[in-house]
């Protein structure tokens, strides 16, 4: 058993279940969007967790690390554009009044 | 058992989850987007207490950017980014609750029934771990590396084309 493993991991799991929980109750976008980022960083200490304490010396590991950080900052800058649109031309980034977004 | 790392990785994982609870409690959305702020950079100094030092300040740097923008932009959007009104702004409470605890009770189970073996092997150096990443980067995982910049490029393109108010042409 490595118990600092355990600590990191169980963290990322209490992350996931925080952003998963306000990703799914937030009605505005931008509250929607901080869910996400959460989960995502749950992701990351999982990775970091698993390349210091199992393989270190896997350098690949960090690269799944700098991707995730990619695709949080991406995520972030579309979810921003369609608030954006959104905002220009409803006047709101609330969800419940995007129901016509639904196919 | 190392005590000294276990203790500063258990206070900043427990910073991180308790400032992440705290972005959906406040009804204040700056204070919201503080709050991950904060929650962010206890992660950051978890990767630092686990000797991934670049990675640790890569996190700090990128998430303090990410965050004040995003704080610009609840300003910009919200009716009440203040939270003096005390609007709530949520729904579907209980099955997002149901989900969320779900999720945690599933990914704990994985965690504790492992059996994760040790020992823990020894880490490089910082200055070998940036030289060994520096050479994976434009070594064996360059596609990679690019296709993620080919990603941000396009997202950054695509983001301001939606974002871009629609010229009079466009709607005839």
């Amino acid at each position: 058993m490595i118990p600092e493993l355990m600590i990191a991991l169980s963290v990322g799991a209490a992350l996931f279940g925080v952003g998963l929980y306000g990703a799914l109750s937030q009605t505005n976008l931008v509250m929607i969007i901080m869910g996400v980022e959460l989960i995502l960083a749950a992701a990351l200490v999982n990775l970091v967790a698993f390349w210091r304490y199992l393989h270190p010396d896997v350098t690949a590991a960090k690269m799944f690390v700098l991707i995730v950080m990619a695709v949080m900052a991406v995520e972030m800058a579309v979810g921003f554009g369609i608030a954006i649109a959104r905002f220009r031309s409803r006047g709101s980034v609330e969800m419940e009044e995007a129901r016509e977004l639904k196919g | 058992m190392n005590l000294g790392p276990t203790l500063f990785l258990t206070f900043f994982g427990i910073a991180a989850i308790w400032f992440g609870i705290v972005v959906f409690r406040t009804h204040s959305m700056v204070r919201s987007a503080i709050a991950l702020l904060f929650s962010q950079t206890a992660i950051g100094a978890m990767f630092l207490v686990m000797q991934a030092e670049f990675l640790g300040v890569l996190q700090i740097m990128m998430m303090a950017t990410e965050m004040s923008v995003m704080a610009i932009f609840m300003v910009m959007f919200m009716m009440d980014p203040g939270g003096m009104g005390k609007m709530d702004m949520t729904h579907q409470k209980r099955l997002s609750l149901w989900a969320g605890g779900v999720g945690l009770a599933a990914a704990l189970a994985v965690i504790w029934t492992a059996g994760w073996q040790g020992p823990v092997p020894d880490v490089p150096g910082a200055d070998e771990q940036a030289r060994e990443l520096g050479r994976e980067l434009l070594g064996r995982s360059m596609f990679i590396f690019e296709s993620a910049a080919l990603m941000i490029l396009t997202a950054m393109i695509a983001a301001t084309m939606v974002a871009i108010a629609p010229q009079e042409e466009d709607t005839q």
